[in-house]
């Protein structure tokens, strides 16, 4: 029994031992069962707050998305506008500006539609320059919706752009230029060249989503200035341009009436130099005949005659020596000037002919006590020239010269190579030639009004003859002088090689 | 096989189709036969006369093709533009092109299983290769259409595929076909026999965000409950939007932040993007969203996507050349076509051309690229519980290369 009893003792004892342990134990377990539910909680929460900050993450993203598609409409809207710029400025045609606003480029400011108008000032209607997206019936419906044509005139008289966004208020005016024009969103802006007639320019979409801002509003105004300005400079070049043209074509047509007169006096003085050529001919033939018959007379073969005849054949004979050279003068200027007389030239000795010529005037040069000197430096010496036609000049300016010159006077030849060509200089220390004669003594039949000609005879076809004949060979002639301090003639003549 | 890709932007689809396709045929040896056309274009080109143009230059080969917000050159990308791929494929290759019209009325699982049928039509005996298919970018529920090709393609048929798409508008996307402009369709390339290599990848680049949440109660591609709240509240939640205002926003939302399905054993989640908000709070996705699936609201930044690109290009050169390993690699011509997802486009903005430019840097600056943005992409995945099957994607870039 006692066994039994200390048996159960034992058990009862042990069942509460593990009554015990059992509470211990579930104790515990509570504990660390509550330590894993604050965990999960703690965890749970965590996952919250994470999603929490995700949610931030998205609508921040959201956001950063929205202002970069903003972003990267405008810096396409810019892109595109200078592209347009570029074009639009450089065009000087003004049918040509309107078509440089491309579709491509329009839908890369956002818009697929677009027209533009200038008012016609005489008509008073607004007159379409472009049209994008629009159909022939649509255009007509536009041009003929008569309320527009005032919105417009206040656009232009204000300077001021409209877009769908900043007609919010105005739901009247607004949904008619939707309804007109077929477009969700627009921008008008005006168009005002300083110069002509002014318009304006319409853009829109009919994509729902595009919703216009001010930076739209913005980029269209430019345009619109661009394209105003744009039209200035096309008519302001097309206003200089007229008038150079006109300018031209006067031009022209001067220079064309010059020619044709021109030609006429070409005309008058070849049929001139003709009559001269046939009259000297026709003068020379009895000029012969007179001046044999009166050599005849005067040897006195046909008898004697009384001194007073044979002064006055005498009188004829030399008139008739006169007329003769001025005929031959004549003869000769009117075949240089016809071409009909060839200069025969050939390499010459130029101090050779100066020598020569020298000579031949030697005596009147004593009789009138005119010293004469030459220089020919040896690289001036070789000229190209006819031989007898150069003679003819220097005797004609040395013998001018000599006639002009008074006793103990100088008459000097110097000559120096230019470029080609050999100049001659013929000074004197003769009475000089007035300024206002210097260009005229060239000219046939000139004489210049001084005593000296008064008394002297010539014909006044000297220098004309000298002028041609210079002139035949390429040169050319002029004459430095003044009054009381003697003259020089100088000529140029091709240098022979 | 002969490669030959012709790119335009001229306005007139006339003169778009003869450059593009002059330029295409210069690869072409003379008097070489075409065997198939890849025409992709931007929507104003859409149009017959583009493909009865360039079908009467095609001495009768098939024409395939599909509309897109822009399309992808070995140059860059164009909004507006034309681009042809020629193609004559080596000997004993094998090829075929089916369509199935009226997908709405049909459904889209009859749709998918009668443009299988009609692509094995003649070829059960061949070996099959590979599938390519276009559809129609606003089909509501294109998994299906997945789902009933490989019905009778087979489920672990490798196929890759693009939704064709217009310019944002969700208005209406054109696939072609020869001389026609189709839309409510699909098109369908079936290719095998010959010795024709190719490799593809797919990736997003999109990361989960926030906790991960269960969909308790979805139909197909309607997801009505996602933690038996209605679906929508998630979006609301997180973008901290009313219904109004998320439904205006839809499109933007949709393609920045889609849903991602969890896929064990995949490294990336596949993505969904919302089509409409409905008005008992339901959303309605573009593919398939099972009941029970662990989803997250997914994030993409600019970097991520274009890692993406360059593991997809990596994977892509890997299944080309594996194969192949010993042949020395300039003897093998190839091109890469790409179906790129217009929501890429809209994250990359200025630097989407940088996608070009990893595919380049890849293959070769030279390599005959030929690729369209999409409203969805079609392509297998790559874990092994999946066994290789192709599922409907969004978000994507999907490259495929094909060498021989």
């Amino acid at each position: 029994m006692a066994f039994k009893e200390s048996l159960i003792n034992l058990i009862g004892a042990i069942g509460v031992v593990a009554v015990i342990y059992l509470v211990i134990s579930i104790v515990l377990k509570m504990e660390k069962l509550k330590q894993f539910q604050a965990e999960v909680d703690k965890l749970k929460k965590s996952l919250d707050e994470m999603d929490e900050q995700a949610k931030l993450i998205v609508r921040t993203d959201m956001e950063l998305n929205k202002t970069q598609e903003e972003l990267d409409k405008k810096m396409t809207g810019l892109y595109t506008l200078q592209k347009l710029s570029r074009a639009i400025t450089t065009t000087l045609e003004e049918n040509q500006i309107f078509k440089m606003v491309k579709p491509d480029y329009l839908e890369d400011l956002g818009f697929e539609k677009a027209c533009a108008f200038l008012l016609s000032e005489k008509e008073k209607v607004f007159v379409p320059q472009i049209n994008i997206g629009y159909l022939q019936q649509d255009m007509e419906i536009i041009k003929s919706a008569p309320d527009l044509t005032d919105v417009y005139l206040s656009l232009i008289k204000n300077e001021k752009t409209i877009s769908s966004s900043s007609l919010r208020q105005n739901i009247l005016l607004n949904d008619k230029i939707r309804r007109i024009f077929k477009v969700n969103s627009f921008v008008i802006s005006p168009l005002l060249p300083k110069e002509g007639n002014k318009g304006v320019l319409f853009v829109g979409t009919e994509n729902e989503e595009t919703l216009i801002n001010e930076g739209d509003e913005e980029l269209i105004t430019i345009l619109a200035n661009q394209l105003g300005q744009a039209l200035e400079n096309a008519r302001l070049f097309e206003k200089t341009w007229r008038a150079q043209h006109d300018l031209e074509k006067k031009v022209e047509e001067r220079t064309r009436e010059l020619t044709h007169v021109l030609e006429e006096v070409k005309i008058i003085s070849k049929r001139k130099t003709d009559f001269i050529s046939s009259v000297s001919h026709e003068l020379r033939t009895p000029l012969t005949s007179i001046k044999g018959y009166a050599s005849i007379l005067l040897t006195g073969k046909l008898g004697n005659m009384p001194s007073e005849i044979k002064e006055r054949l005498d009188k004829i004979n030399r008139h008739s020596d006169e007329l003769a050279h001025l005929v031959n003068d004549l003869l000769d200027i009117a075949r240089i000037e016809s071409g009909r007389m060839i200069m025969k030239k050939e390499a010459l000795n130029l101090k050779g002919i100066v020598e020569e010529v020298l000579d031949l005037l030697s005596v009147q040069l004593k009789e009138r006590q005119v010293e004469s000197s030459f220089n020919i430096p040896e690289e001036a010496n070789a000229i190209l020239a006819d031989r007898s036609q150069i003679e003819r000049v220097f005797i004609n300016i040395v013998g001018n010269a000599l006639k002009f010159t008074p006793a103990q006077g100088k008459i000097s030849i110097m000559a120096h190579k230019l470029d080609g060509a050999v100049q001659l200089d013929i000074s004197d220390t003769g009475c000089g030639i007035p300024e206002e004669a210097q260009e005229k003594i060239f000219e046939e039949f000139y004489r210049v009004d001084n005593a000296i000609n008064q008394e002297v005879k010539g014909t006044g076809l000297g220098l004309a003859l000298v002028k041609h004949i210079i002139e035949a060979h390429n040169g050319k002639i002029w004459v430095k002088s003044k009054v009381g301090s003697g003259s020089t003639f100088s000529f140029t003549i091709p240098q022979a090689t | 096989m002969d490669i030959g890709v012709g790119l335009s932007i001229e306005k007139d689809p006339i003169l778009a189709a003869k450059e593009a396709f002059r330029l295409a045929k210069i690869n072409i040896l003379p008097g070489q036969r075409i065997d198939l056309a890849i025409v992709f274009s931007s929507i104003d080109l859409a149009c017959t006369t583009l493909l009865k143009t360039i079908s009467d230059s095609l001495e009768g080969a098939p024409l395939v093709g599909a509309s897109g917000a822009a399309i992808i050159s070995n140059k860059g990308i164009f909004k507006h533009g034309l681009i042809i791929l020629l193609l004559g494929f080596p000997k004993g290759a094998y090829l075929n092109t089916a369509s199935v019209k009226d997908i709405k009325a049909k459904t889209t699982i009859r749709a998918g299983e009668e443009l299988g049928e009609k692509l094995l039509y003649g070829c059960r005996d061949t070996r099959r290769d590979l599938s390519i298919i276009f559809s129609d970018g606003l089909i509501d529920d294109s998994s299906r259409l997945i789902d009933g090709l490989q019905e009778r393609l087979g489920r672990s048929f490798p196929l890759v595929g693009g939704s064709a798409s217009d310019n944002l508008r969700f208005l209406r996307t054109y696939l072609y076909l020869n001389r026609e402009v189709l839309t409510d369709a699909c098109i369908g390339v079936l290719l095998g026999g010959g010795k024709i290599n190719f490799g593809m990848g797919i990736k997003h680049g999109w990361k989960p965000l926030g906790k991960p949440r269960k969909v308790t109660l979805s139909k197909g591609n309607i997801v009505f409950e996602i933690d038996e709240q209605p679906a929508v509240k998630l979006y609301e939640e997180y973008l901290a939007l009313g219904l109004s205002e998320l439904k205006k926003q839809l499109k933007h939302i949709s393609i920045l932040y889609p849903l991602g399905i969890y896929l064990p054993g995949e490294d990336e989640y596949l993505l969904r993007n919302i089509v409409s908000v409905e008005n008992n709070g339901a959303l309605r996705f573009q593919g398939d969203v099972p009941e029970d699936s662990l989803v997250r609201l997914m994030i993409g930044t600019k970097e991520s996507c274009l890692s993406a690109t360059r593991q997809a290009t990596a994977e892509t050169k890997m299944g080309l050349y594996g194969p192949i390993f010993n042949v020395a690699k300039k003897e093998i011509k190839y091109f890469v076509l790409v179906f790129d997802s217009i929501s890429r486009y809209m994250l990359l903005r200025r630097e989407a051309t940088k996608e070009v430019e990893i595919i380049k840097e890849a293959f070769g600056k030279d390599t005959p690229i030929i690729g369209l943005y999409t409203y969805g992409e079609q392509a297998p995945l790559k874990a092994i519980n999946y066994r290789g099957r192709a599922y409907f994607h969004n978000q994507t870039i999907t490259i495929l290369a094909i060498g021989g």
